[in-house]
């Protein structure tokens, strides 16, 4: 029995030498850390992209995902010693209505309101009592100072001499702080915090306006050389009064708008279906009368349909004759006024809506090639001027442009999902085609982040986008990637075009 | 007797884990699975058909494999984060089942049951990878009968049909507008058929070589998908799936240096590139989903022996296992790596009806560090895995 026995032990040994070599298990990524650089503050500057704007509303459990708190989340799970993130919080489903029209008083965010039709679900206000702010009273000022609607040019308005308008009072708060350090303007607020990081991202305003009415309401962007001057001194101010030495402070560039779904979902849809040899009819910029101007919406510079249409779209192929003038009856409705005080001179409604040149589709509802380059050239102005701002007050840049026609591109891929730039399936955008979901600013987040990670030294860790909630369903996966076109009614935009007109 | 140890082995959970398994009979596994060269157990019926044709007389062979597998992952890397997420502690009893019967002087016939590629792995519902899967549960059984040829003392071979079924179910969270914990869950069967064939020669009373080889099978499953919640948008009902199993070979020398003992080494190859990519299609709206796997042929080294004292026969083996898995497309469905396998057992012969065989198996993947992967889920992945293996050998 000796020999055995010998050869049991052996192998034991040569067994057991084996698995404690193996318990190996060291982790692979980098410790979360701050690279030594202490943030024990950090501020958020900018519009309704900063203050977490989802679905044409501003409520509590959107902003609880706006990028701003989802960095300083990710912040404090670096080592960052931050107070509490303070933000404006309305409390669910969000803000009211300011009207006027049916839907004024009541919350104009958007839901889905019925999903029957995969393809064409109706979209609208819930039209639920409004919430209300929750933290109104803190003493002092948000971390997040982010206006929904402002343009560059609110940054360096005294409240005090300008009434605010819009979103203003429910950020700033002038009444609360009337005489502290914290003064008036924004600017004030900033600087009365000594923040050690600050995101600042304004400019969009000054042109999407524009954009999304179809060029009709403004008829232009902000001047471009006002833009430069006021966004260079509303820089210049803030570095100023953060030295380079303590402040970090990253701006970003304005998205280019032919890469949000608001201008990219409804043309498709009505260029696939458009009859062999049909041509769509369309009044170009500042027409609102009859149109010989025609398109198949595939050529190059063709018009961008805006989701505003998603719900005329049908009417293409209507042959009752009384549905053709729906767009002016809606328009007239949410207008307040008579249908004939909307119709322009020459208009003949009870012809084929958006084929007949004389019921053509109407200016307010695409960006035709001319209003795109208008567009184009003003945002790449807007941006050139944000780059060289940027660079001499020492400021480093997101550049959203890129960013955001990379992901139209491209989509977004991450952890087995692919996200897309498509409206609702795409996962990015929230239900009223601008302004992102709350994963949409999950990967905002992680791209500010980035910089921070690769120019100072940080190690802070990215928003798990896997565990980011909202509106967003990737069909794409298990569905055929068929775009959505929704209904949502005139009145319903009524509220969404004046967020770009509520700035001060 | 028989009957008691049929339904004991029966009741056990009957499960697999990695997509491939090579351990069915705890003689062999013992040894490193290197067993093509000298086959002579029921478990032949696997390794090498034509070892059934140097044994004689009949007998049942009969037994599982306790797989415990343990698995975690690092990262993802995208996240830039460092945490940890274990797999669930998974265990899997695949069985092996022969029954052998020796006709006549030359001829000898048997059938197994085994379970030759199966896995499972489940993650957390919460985990970072939820999108890609939560949960796999692949089995398949093959029944094979099998028949040898003994052409002299010295060379036999033999050939098998495999008569393949296979099931799998395969779960995954889904983003959902509304529902945080939306899923889809595949469950597909499917049927197969194969064959298997080998040959042993003995070319001197201290060597033998043998050979076998087992063709691939292709396998159509059919099957459902099942959302919850059950939107229309979701392509529910009937979904199928094409996947081959990839065709496998041994080739082993052995050889017997003193007496009593017995050693071997075998070299495996498997086709895996046939496992090119995973395609489900969904007939409710004709989509369909396609999942590059890209594998490639692989190969297993492995070395064993058995030294026979009296009624004990003492045995060892190692093994060297190349993953098919190429880096870009690891993931955590099977977070595959190169492993090494350590092996221990012991047989005893009871008298001349019984005899047991005990296998015990450390397997070591290497920790395998992965970026730039197709899923955009990179980081580290550590396993291992501990085998037991049981058989009772029943010769009347």
């Amino acid at each position: 029995m000796k020999k055995p026995i010998l050869l049991c032990i052996a192998l034991c040994i040569h067994v057991g030498a084996f698995v404690s070599g193996c318990t190996d298990s060291s982790p692979s990524g980098p410790t979360p850390g701050l690279g030594g650089i202490l943030v024990k503050k950090y501020v958020a500057v900018g519009n309704s992209l900063t203050a977490g704007y989802q679905s044409n509303g501003l409520y509590e459990s959107a902003q609880m995902y706006s990028f701003p708190n989802l960095i300083s989340q990710q912040l404090v799970k670096a080592g960052a010693p931050l107070d509490t993130f303070q933000q404006p919080l309305y409390s669910n489903p969000g803000n009211a209505d300011p009207g006027p029209g049916s839907n004024a008083g009541k919350s104009q965010r958007y839901a889905i309101l019925n999903f029957s039709d995969p393809i064409n679900p109706v979209i609208g206000p819930e039209g639920k009592a409004p919430g209300s702010p929750t933290n109104s009273l803190l003493a002092r000022p948000y971390d997040n100072l982010g206006i929904p609607g402002i343009p560059i040019a609110s940054f360096l308005v005294d409240t005090l001499v300008t009434p605010v308008a819009g979103f203003g009072p429910l950020v700033l708060r002038s009444p609360i702080f009337p005489n502290s350090v914290y003064k008036q303007i924004l600017l004030m607020k900033v600087m009365g915090q000594t923040p050690d990081l600050v995101t600042f991202w304004l400019g969009a305003n000054d042109v999407l306006g524009f954009a999304v009415t179809g060029g009709t309401s403004p008829t232009s962007p902000t001047n471009a050389t006002q833009f430069a001057g006021m966004y260079k001194q509303a820089l210049d101010s803030l570095r100023n009064a953060l030295p380079s030495a303590k402040t970090i402070i990253i701006v970003a560039t304005i998205p280019d708008v032919r890469a949000i779904p608001f201008f990219n979902t409804v043309g498709p849809k009505i260029a696939a279906s458009l009859p062999a040899g049909a041509y769509l009819r369309y009044q170009k910029h500042g027409n609102t009368g009859p149109s010989f101007d025609s398109t198949r919406l595939t050529e190059s510079g063709a018009p961008l349909v805006t989701l505003k249409a998603g719900s005329y779209a049908a009417l293409l192929k209507d042959t009752s004759i009384t549905s053709r003038g729906q767009w002016y009856r809606d328009l007239a409705t949410s207008l307040g006024v008579s249908v004939a005080a909307v119709i322009g001179a020459g208009i003949d409604t009870t012809k084929y809506f958006g084929l007949d040149p004389r019921n053509p589709l109407p200016d307010a509802l695409m960006l035709d090639a001319s209003e795109q380059t208008t567009a184009i050239n003003f945002i790449n102005e807007f941006n050139a001027t944000i780059q060289s701002v940027a660079a001499s007050d020492k400021a480093d840049v997101f550049d959203a442009y890129s960013f955001f026609n990379g992901v139209k591109a491209n989509g977004y891929s991450i952890a087995g999902e692919k996200y897309t730039a498509d409206y609702i399936s795409g996962g990015l955008f929230s239900l009223d085609g601008v302004h992102p979901s709350s994963r949409g600013y999950a990967i905002v987040a992680n791209e500010f982040i980035k910089i921070m990670n690769s120019k100072y030294g940080m190690s802070v860790p990215y928003v798990d986008l896997s565990r980011i909630p909202g509106i967003p369903m990737p069909l794409g996966k298990y569905a055929a990637g068929s775009k959505i076109v929704p209904t949502i009614s005139l009145e319903a935009w009524k509220s969404f075009d004046a967020l770009w007109n509520s700035g001060f | 007797m028989k009957m008691i140890f049929l339904v004991c082995v029966s009741t056990v959970s009957v499960f697999a884990g990695g997509f491939q398994l090579n351990e069915h009979g705890a003689r062999a596994m013992a040894q490193g699975g290197a067993f093509a060269a000298r086959a002579y157990d029921a478990s032949a019926i696997f390794f090498n058909p034509a070892g059934l044709g140097f044994q004689t007389g009949r007998s049942f062979y009969l037994g599982t494999t306790v797989i415990m597998l343990k698995s975690s992952f690092f990262g993802p890397l995208q996240n830039n984060t460092n945490e940890e997420n274990k797999m669930v502690d998974q265990t899997f009893t695949p069985i092996n089942l022969y029954g052998t019967y020796q006709v006549d002087d030359r001829i000898h016939v048997g059938i197994g049951i085994n379970n030759p590629y199966g896995l499972g792995t489940e993650w957390d519902e919460n985990w970072p990878g939820k999108f890609i899967t939560t949960k796999i549960d692949l089995m398949s059984f093959f029944i094979s009968p099998t028949l040898a040829y003994k052409i002299s003392d010295e060379l036999s071979v033999g050939a098998g049909f495999n008569y393949v079924t296979g099931n799998v179910t395969i779960k995954r969270m889904v983003s959902d507008p509304f529902d945080p914990h939306a899923k889809v869950t595949l469950d597909l069967s499917a049927k197969g058929y194969g064959f298997s064939a080998g040959a042993i020669y003995k070319i001197t009373k201290q060597i033998s070589v043998g050979a076998s080889y087992r063709n691939s099978v292709k396998l159509d499953a059919k099957g459902t998908a099942n959302f919850d919640p059950a939107r229309t948008v979701y392509p529910i009902g009937e979904a199928s799936a094409s996947l081959e199993l990839p065709a496998t070979a041994f080739v082993g020398v052995a050889y017997t240096p003193i007496e009593n003992l017995e050693v071997e080494a075998d070299y495996q190859y498997i086709g895996w590139s046939s496992y090119d990519k995973l395609v489900v299609e969904f007939k409710k709206d004709g989509s369909k989903t396609e999942s590059p796997k890209n594998y490639r042929n692989t190969y297993i080294l492995r070395f064993g022996g058995e030294y026979t004292m009296g009624d004990f026969q003492f045995r060892a083996g190692y093994l060297l296992d190349r993953t098919p898995v190429k880096a870009k497309y690891v993931e955590p469905l099977l977070p595959d790596a190169n492993r090494s396998g350590a092996n221990l057992g012991v047989g005893y012969k009871f008298d001349e009806m019984f005899s047991a065989d005990v296998a015990y198996m450390f397997l070591k993947f290497d920790q395998r560090k992965v970026t730039g992967t197709v899923e955009n889920f990179d980081g580290t992945y550590n396993q291992s895995a501990n085998l037991i293996g049981f058989n009772l050998t029943i010769r009347y």
